[in-house]
């Protein structure tokens, strides 16, 4: 029976430099408080309080390439910090001359999580891929996939390669959260007969604190394939704004002669987004829909219950 | 869960609930105006199958990331600022409405690079024309009429092909993204922390020096100006009684002898004349007017952003035409007086040849340097191919000034009656307080300078305390302990050392080492190395420069 108490860790490694603190800035919309690059190696355990997909709580570590005072302290708490992991994401930067050095570090890394958590999910993200030209981007990919592949077993781990300046990354991260909602299937056919049965255009569910995508819906072709992005750094954005008034977003309606488009809080872990393409239905009727579906989905987690801790309040 | 038999009920159950639903905005359905925050008049909303120019949406995609990424950091911090090869062109940069309409601006520029080369060149000449300009004629006679000018041109020369190598040390870094970097980022790169701190160091030496000289200069033209006016309110003519030149236009010996400065001229005089004496006694250049500086410059010291006084910028280019212009006049009238002696000094002149040369060396290397910003400033160059170019026209256009004013003021200084000894080191000094055409001068400078004093404060402030405390704005007591420390220098020196040209090649050569003869030539001979391109002949030459410029600051203490 596992310990309630015990938060489960998503643990964002990779050398010094490669992005890590970035990405978490991005995809969490928290500010950079500071340089990080003057002040050298991140240590992020015991601050980091950013909830995600329930329980999950987000660490960045600096994994090789430091001194040697945060080396001992690292191999010191190593235990302690690959316990209880349900996610590694390893980060490397394409750019690294240290190829050897860096997959030595990522083994080392997964020595301890073979130890420790052996039932956690490898992810790796070779980032950075905007620095490499666009016709050697595939080939650069698949020559580290495949090494990476090899390096890791007997654990698996699967491979995306991303960079901040497009949609890569919020593609990765969105297939990494889809991979640990453990009834996805069931989420995705129930938002199916949601989104027919109000005869909705489109229906997205969000994950809460980093709106991403976890599944959607569409019942016809969409002409922008990055709206899923934009849509999350809109909101991100005004979730900022709202912060700053010590106010925070709740709910959002948006509508013209042409839709109808309602983003609205659902269950404890997701906002929903429903898009409706028929102006002449009423805003209340559809946001009666939503409370009710609310419920539905609400059951269908506690369902569930216990044994999937991703979804304990 | 609402399947079909239940729509109809939602439908009719609008009419007689106040739902409790989400706290959003919500209005009547029969009221589709009422309390909309943005509303766009159907006018303006255009058709989605019109055929206009449309912002693809990968672009819209990425102005979105951009949008949202810059409110994630500050605007200090570079890791989230979009690099070059992500951002597209300017030409293919767009406005466009939300509804998805595109218009390009015929303008777009942005400010970056739109400089044409002759702007260019006016503010590399402008930021080198400093206040040395008042010390080269002083800086002449001490290192002799013909070696002074082969000095000038010199030492032109060798800061100038010593500043190619600051504006080439960027393209030597390969692996970084340098684009933001300035001339100190370079030196961090390379030689570590101790360069990050040496460079800080020697830039500081470089802005308290220029600020101490300003603070003595300052004291001293108010102190000309207060005597001119009270002399001119007075009806007092002074200049009779002073050693001077027997024309109209009067030139002045302040310090008869080498050496000294008189405070107080012709106090000796006026001792029966109380509101004289009164005034002598409360106005002296070097008892009492640098306190009087304080009350006036302090407050404007901790103001946070000085970029008011940034504004005042064109009053520094009119002070150096009119000196020219003065120069020039007071040339026409008093004629030349030169004599070649080359070795031997005489009653009246200068020998041709004279030891003291280094102070001249050390007065030219502040009055060339520009190492610290020459990037920034040609960054902003519209054809960036043209800089090398523009730098060597506007080092040429600098030299010619330094040489202009200084071999006219040399020249056309009157020696039969006085020694050419007797030029100061603000040249200014020769003239008395009573000539109309030097006054001018004095208050155009005092004005200039007390604008620049505020932004020469606030570049020492920014430097010193964002790398000691790592915020430029720590606190008030904190600035204020710095410009307290700073104005003090000042006051200090402008009573016990009022004189400039020491206080220039001093700090000239201590910062000059640094930025103008080690770091360029260092970086140059080790990137060559990293590269193994090093060959003998330019080891030579660059440990060469580094030899001539620790020559330069030793020789300022010996000579």
């Amino acid at each position: 029976m596992p310990n309630s108490a015990m938060k489960k860790k998503v643990l964002l490694m990779g050398k010094s430099g490669s992005g890590k603190t970035s990405m978490r800035s991005i995809i969490f919309a928290n500010y950079i408080a500071r340089d990080t690059r003057r002040l050298g190696a991140t240590i992020d355990v015991e601050h980091s309080h950013v909830r995600f997909l329930g329980n999950l709580v987000l660490n960045l570590w600096d994994c090789g390439g430091q001194d040697t005072f945060m080396e001992n302290y690292f191999t010191s708490q190593r235990d302690n910090i690959f316990r209880n992991v349900e996610v590694l994401i390893y980060v490397f930067d394409v750019e690294s001359r240290e190829l050897e050095k860096d997959m030595h570090y990522y083994q080392s890394c997964l020595e301890a999580i073979l130890q420790n958590s052996p039932d956690a999910k490898i992810f790796c993200l070779v980032h950075k891929m905007d620095l490499v030209q666009e016709d050697q981007r595939d080939l650069i990919f698949r020559e580290r996939e495949e090494d990476l592949r090899r390096l890791s077993r007997p654990l698996e781990c699967a491979c995306f390669r991303t960079s901040i300046w497009d949609e890569t990354l919020y593609k990765a991260w969105s297939s990494i959260v889809y991979q640990l909602i453990p009834n996805v299937q069931q989420l995705e056919t129930n938002l199916r007969n949601f989104a027919q049965i109000i005869e909705a255009d489109e229906v997205l569910l969000f994950e809460r604190a980093t709106f991403l995508v976890i599944s959607h819906y569409q019942c016809k072709e969409q002409r922008d394939v990055h709206r899923f992005e934009k849509i999350s750094n809109i909101i991100k954005q005004f979730k900022l704004s709202c912060s700053k008034l010590a106010a925070s977003f709740q709910s959002m309606e948006v509508r013209n002669s042409n839709f109808a488009a309602f983003i609205d809080i659902f269950t404890s872990n997701t906002y929903v987004m429903v898009v409706m393409s028929d102006p002449s239905i009423p805003s209340a009727a559809t946001l009666i829909n939503i409370r009710n579906a609310r419920k539905h989905f609400e059951k269908l987690e506690r369902v569930d219950g216990p044994k999937h801790s991703l979804l304990m309040r | 869960m609402a399947n079909v038999d239940d729509k109809h009920h939602l439908i009719s159950e609008v009419d007689h609930e106040v739902h409790p639903g989400p706290m959003n905005i919500q209005f009547d359905s029969s009221d589709l105006r009422s309390k909309r925050p943005f509303y766009i008049e159907p006018t303006n909303i255009v058709n989605v199958n019109d055929v206009i120019q449309r912002v693809s949406d990968h672009a819209s995609a990425l102005n979105k990331r951009i949008h949202y990424y810059s409110r994630l950091s500050t605007p200090a911090d570079t890791a989230l600022i979009a690099p070059d090869h992500v951002v597209p062109a300017p030409e293919e940069c767009y406005v466009y409405s939300p509804l998805g309409s595109a218009y390009k601006l015929k303008s777009y520029t942005e400010g970056y690079g739109k400089n044409t080369s002759l702007v260019t060149i006016f503010m590399i000449w402008n930021t080198m024309m400093g206040t040395s300009i008042l010390s080269i004629p002083w800086g002449i006679k001490q290192a002799g009429f013909t070696t002074g000018m082969c000095i000038i041109m010199l030492m032109g020369l060798l800061t100038l092909y010593c500043c190619y190598r600051v504006v080439k040390s960027r393209d030597t870094i390969h692996s970084l993204n340098t684009t933001t970097w300035e001339y100190p980022d370079v030196c961090r790169y390379y030689f570590g922390s101790f360069g990050q701190w040496s460079s800080l160091l020697c830039s500081l030496v470089s802005l308290v020096g220029a600020m101490i000289v300003y603070w003595v200069l300052m004291s001293n033209f108010l102190f000309n100006t207060g005597k001119f006016i009270f002399n001119f309110v007075h009806h007092i003519n002074d200049t009779d009684t002073i050693l001077g030149a027997n024309n109209s236009n009067l030139v002045i010996c302040p310090s008869p002898g080498s050496g000294g400065h008189s405070d107080n001229d012709s106090m000796i005089f006026y001792a029966n004349d109380t509101a004289v004496q009164q005034f002598e006694k409360w106005w002296n250049r070097s008892k009492t007017v640098p306190f009087y500086l304080i009350g006036l410059l302090l407050p404007l010291l901790n103001f946070k952003s000085p970029s008011f006084f940034s504004k005042f910028n064109i009053l520094g280019t009119v002070s150096v035409l009119y000196l020219i212009f003065l120069v020039t006049l007071k040339s026409i009238q008093l004629g030349f007086h030169l004599e070649f002696h080359w070795f031997v000094p005489t009653e009246f002149f200068v020998p041709e040849i004279r030891f003291h040369f280094p102070q001249l060396t050390g007065v030219l290397t502040l009055a060339f340097f520009i190492h610290n910003c020459i990037i920034t400033l040609l960054k902003n160059n519209k054809n960036q191919e043209n800089n090398v170019r523009d730098l060597c026209i506007a080092y040429m256009l600098v030299t010619l000034t330094y040489l202009y004013i200084g071999v006219l003021v040399f020249a056309s200084f009157p020696s039969p009656p006085l020694s050419k000894d007797c030029i100061e080191q603000n040249f200014l000094d020769n003239f008395p307080s009573g000539d109309i055409l030097s006054f001018i001068a004095r208050i155009f400078l005092l004005f200039q300078m007390m604008t620049v004093y505020p932004l020469l404060g606030y570049l020492a402030r920014v430097q010193l305390l964002g790398h000691v405390f790592g915020d430029v704005y720590p606190s008030i007591f904190h600035v204020l302990i710095f410009n307290i420390i700073i104005v003090g220098a000042g006051v200090i020196m402008a009573c016990f050392y009022p004189n400039i040209g020491g206080i220039i090649r001093y700090s000239g050569a201590a910062c000059g080492l640094a930025f103008v003869f080690i770091y360029p030539s260092l970086i140059y001979m080790i990137s060559l190395h990293r590269e193994e391109r090093l060959t003998w002949p330019k080891l030579i030459f660059h440990i060469f420069i580094i030899i001539l410029g620790l020559a330069n600051l030793i020789a300022q203490f010996f000579v």
